[in-house]
């Protein structure tokens, strides 16, 4: 039986996510303002997707199973971005 | 054994890989659940740390930035293990993904015991509302939602670590019994699947409680 | 294809296990649509009844019947019951679990133990909210708006709230089995498009309910630990704010509204080609018209908040994405009756709830075109008008969806016919008792009698008593086909294998079915509702 990810994918994923933590931490030190939060979560979603990927399979899955990842991931930027948006757009 | 795929065939259906897609799509919908569970919160979080940004800051100084990053490090340690684990069982390694398994879980047991301490620290620091609050200030109520927020995630990520040991668990047990070979594991792969997802919601609850108010930090 | 069988098979679903236990420990999708059937008929009379007393008190201006404190719990648990143990599963897990399977040619589900879980998590959530209403009751409402919840209410709003949590996680269960039941379980040949809208409905119905439930799932765990621990999450006090709650909980309340009527919309969508003897008209738009409904629903959540202290510019987005919504619901509506048009349209039972379905639920879609208008919205907000109109969508459209299928599939499921006429007489008591109670209430909630109290002004006695008579003759309407069923359970005709003369594949197997529904694997290699394709087989044979 073949494999569709070998065990050298997995452990440079494992490296590529302790590398990115280690950057999520040294940043926070720097004072960037309101971009300490941007910058931790945009590395956190770099994180989630190398998980995905290559942990989870959902690149070599069936189509169906990404439409379902995709999905979940717009349908809960579609609460959040509409809900912000009231609160943005408040005059008061 | 006479042909062990046909006995694990369930009724339903008419080949083991249907039924092996059929699984892994069911916890793929499950996890898609998940992420709008969790979402809930993290709209809550977004919503008040737009609205009190320096209490939250403040509130994120108070995390333990030394616990918060090897936690962090310890469950993505554990996903690899669980990545590992579902490979044994892919080549049908029948030993390997019991110590992976097993490995797994005690680095999900250190995640938790880690956690656990931090809440008794926030506890002895007067920071665990409703048990234990006491701070005051113009931020107090707001210092006091982020804390609420805090103990609510990482809380609920908890009660999803402790059902996933339970998983695993009872994925040692079946593979001991000898359940489990190189044309038959989803179970493990669909196991393996809930843990990883878990421990994505980690890595943003980190990334939004730890990280915001550490240039404040004493360390 | 086999032949099929002509009489009522000795072996069938409901007699090859007999006893209380292979009830209860069935795997069976058809036996678990059936234990959910007489699980939300018991809920369903149970809100009915409070409906019953509430509308028995507006007799009188001064509501003679109870005080202010009782009123309000009369209409949260009316509400409560009705949408979350009677509406959210009402098609879905009766209908949708038994015929899902049977129409795309499967043996069972995806999961079947899934599935009788659902069914014991879904009636575990039911029992603890009734607990809590016995106990002393709620007063909320079924929106559970804060602070009132959290803060004021002295009442079970806990046990409630953990009532329908719990049961949120059976809808989940159920949502996910349907969508990997549709995607893995088709039998060779049932491609996407070859699928009965019934499918393409319930499709979209689970994916709302998958997407939408875990948000209210969080939102009821917020208010829970907010009540129990004290701590504010919504609490001005501490600068949470209600209308996050208000944001949360819509985001899934609004999407269920279409979790009630897109499943009764599915079986609409059987019921008008059988008996119209013609193809449903655009099939391919009446697909995508679903899944429309499904996605724009999700978009629309603030509508309910015009008046909440959400954004001007929020809630103009609410309000154009909301008429958005008309798009799909008009497809559908053009498209059912122009599948009517030069039919050979027959009027028995099923269809004539088809079609007082049409009526109501287009009256019910073009007065939400008036609510999604802000202006009108701000003068009618929290009137009856606003009361009516979703009434006039779960009642007049998904209830009577729901007995129109009921009718539809009563054959099938138990191989028995029902009494035609009392069937008729009923659909038409039901007709009529449901408008006479809330076409009054239109006019009410425009003249400005707001909702959700126990006492009104003087000048709306007419017409509040015009709504109580349309309730009692609702009631007999509802009633009657309890009756009726009950009776044909046992004494009705033998219905054979096809009494409509349907094309699904459903219909050709035998009444009732056998436990694994088909004798062998269905082979399908015709479109859906293909009724010229029937007619030649029928006349070759």
């Amino acid at each position: 039986m073949t494999h569709a990810i070998s065990r050298k994918t997995y452990l440079f994923t494992f490296l590529g996510l302790l590398g990115l933590t280690l950057s999520t931490t040294l940043l926070g030190f720097v004072d960037m303002g309101p971009f300490n939060m941007i910058a931790a979560v945009g590395i956190a979603a770099c994180k989630a997707c190398l998980i995905a990927a290559f942990f989870m399979h959902a690149l070599i899955e069936a189509k169906v199973i990404r439409v379902v990842l995709t999905g979940g991931v717009i349908w809960f930027l579609i609460l959040i971005s509409f809900t912000l948006s009231d609160y943005i757009s408040r005059s008061w | 054994m006479a042909n062990p795929i046909a006995l694990l065939l369930r009724e339903q259906y008419s080949t083991p890989v249907q039924q092996r897609e059929t699984s892994k799509l069911g916890m793929w919908i499950f996890i898609m659940t998940e992420i709008m569970l969790f979402g809930g919160l993290f709209l809550a979080f977004s919503v008040y740390r737009m609205s009190f940004p320096q209490a939250f800051v403040k509130g994120s100084a108070d995390m333990s930035i030394v616990l918060g990053s090897i936690n962090t490090a310890v469950l993505i340690c554990s996903s690899f293990t669980m990545a590992l684990a579902v490979y044994s069982a892919e080549t049908g390694n029948r030993r390997m993904l019991t110590v992976f398994l097993i490995a797994t879980m005690i680095l999900g047991l250190v995640f938790l015991g880690i956690k656990f301490t931090e809440y008794y620290q926030h506890y002895l620091q007067h920071e665990a509302p409703a048990v234990w609050f006491d701070h005051t200030g113009p931020d107090s109520g707001h210092l006091e939602m982020f804390f609420v927020l805090y103990f609510l995630m990482t809380g609920l990520h908890a009660v999803h670590m402790l059902v996933g040991e339970g998983i695993l668990t009872a994925m040692v047990i079946r593979n001991h019994r000898g359940s489990f070979s190189a044309d038959y594991y989803t179970p493990v792969e669909i196991s393996g699947l809930y843990w990883h997802f878990v421990d994505i919601i980690w890595v943003f609850l980190f990334a939004i409680f730890y990280v915001e108010g550490l240039h404040l930090h004493k360390l | 294809m086999s032949t099929a069988v002509e009489t009522r098979p000795a072996l069938n679903y409901l007699n090859q296990e007999t006893g209380i236990r292979s009830w209860l420990f069935t795997l069976d999708h058809k036996r678990i649509g059936l234990l959910y059937v007489a699980s939300i008929t018991f809920f369903f009379f149970i809100g009915s009844f409070y409906a019953l007393l509430m509308r028995l008190s507006l007799l009188e201006p001064n509501g003679w019947l109870f005080g202010p404190g009782t009123y309000n719990k009369l209409f949260s648990m009316h509400g409560i019951i009705m949408v979350w143990f009677f509406l959210i599963p009402s098609i879905p897990t009766t209908l949708g679990n038994f015929f899902i399977p049977m129409m795309i040619g499967a043996k069972d589900v995806a999961f079947p133990k899934l599935n009788l879980l659902s069914w014991y998590i879904f009636m575990v959530g039911g029992l603890t909210t009734l607990f809590a209403m016995i106990h002393g009751g709620v007063d909320t409402g079924w929106t559970f708006y804060t602070p009132f919840s959290t803060s004021y209410s002295t009442t079970w709003v806990t046990t409630a709230a953990l009532g329908i949590f719990i049961a949120g996680f059976g809808s989940i269960l159920t949502g996910l089995n349907f969508i990997a039941t549709i995607h893995r379980m088709r039998a060779p040949g049932m491609t996407w498009f070859r699928l009965p809208v019934f499918i393409w409905s319930q499709y979209a119905t689970s994916i709302i309910l998958v997407l939408a439930t875990p948000v209210l799932a969080i939102t009821l765990l917020m208010i829970g630990v907010e009540r129990i621990f004290q701590v504010g999450i919504f609490d001005p006090a501490l600068g949470g704010d209600p209308v996050l709650f208000q944001h949360m909980f819509w985001f899934y309340s609004h999407p269920a509204v279409y979790i009630m009527i897109l499943p009764a919309m599915a079986v609409i969508s059987e019921i008008i080609p059988t008996f119209s003897r013609k193809p449903l008209f655009g099939y391919e738009f009446v697909v995508y018209a679903s899944m429309m409904i499904a996605a724009l629903g999700f978009l629309v959540w603030g509508h309910h908040m015009f008046v909440a202290g959400q954004s001007l510019y929020s809630a103009l987005t609410f309000s154009f994405l909301s008429y958005l919504v008309a798009v799909p619901s008009a497809i559908k509506v053009f498209n059912w009756s122009a599948t009517m048009y030069k039919g050979s349209v027959s009027w028995d039972t099923p269809m004539l709830y088809a079609i007082g379905f049409i009526g109501l639920f287009t009256v019910g879609g073009m007065t939400g075109l008036f609510l999604a208008a802000m202006g009108i919205d701000v003068h009618v907000t929290d009137t009856y008008f606003v009361v009516a109109h979703f009434h006039y969508i779960m009642v007049g459209g998904a209830v009577m969806g729901y007995l129109g299928g009921v009718h539809y599939f009563w054959p099938k499921i138990t191989g028995k016919m029902y009494p035609e006429g009392l069937a008729k007489l009923s659909a038409l008591i039901v007709f009529l008792g449901f408008n006479l109670t809330f076409f009054p209430q239109f006019i009410l909630g425009y003249m400005g009698m707001p909702r959700r109290y126990a006492a009104y002004a003087p000048e709306f006695h007419t017409l509040n008593v015009m709504s109580t008579a349309g309730a009692s003759i609702l009631g007999i309407g509802y009633l009657l086909p309890l009756a009726y069923f009950i009776w044909a359970w046992k004494y009705g005709a033998d219905a054979g294998p096809n009494p409509w003369r349907a094309t699904g594949l459903e219909w050709q197997t035998s009444s009732p079915p056998p436990r694994d529904n088909f004798e062998e694997t269905p082979v399908v290699t015709r479109p859906a509702y293909d009724f010229g394709g029937m007619k030649e087989e029928l006349h070759l044979g």
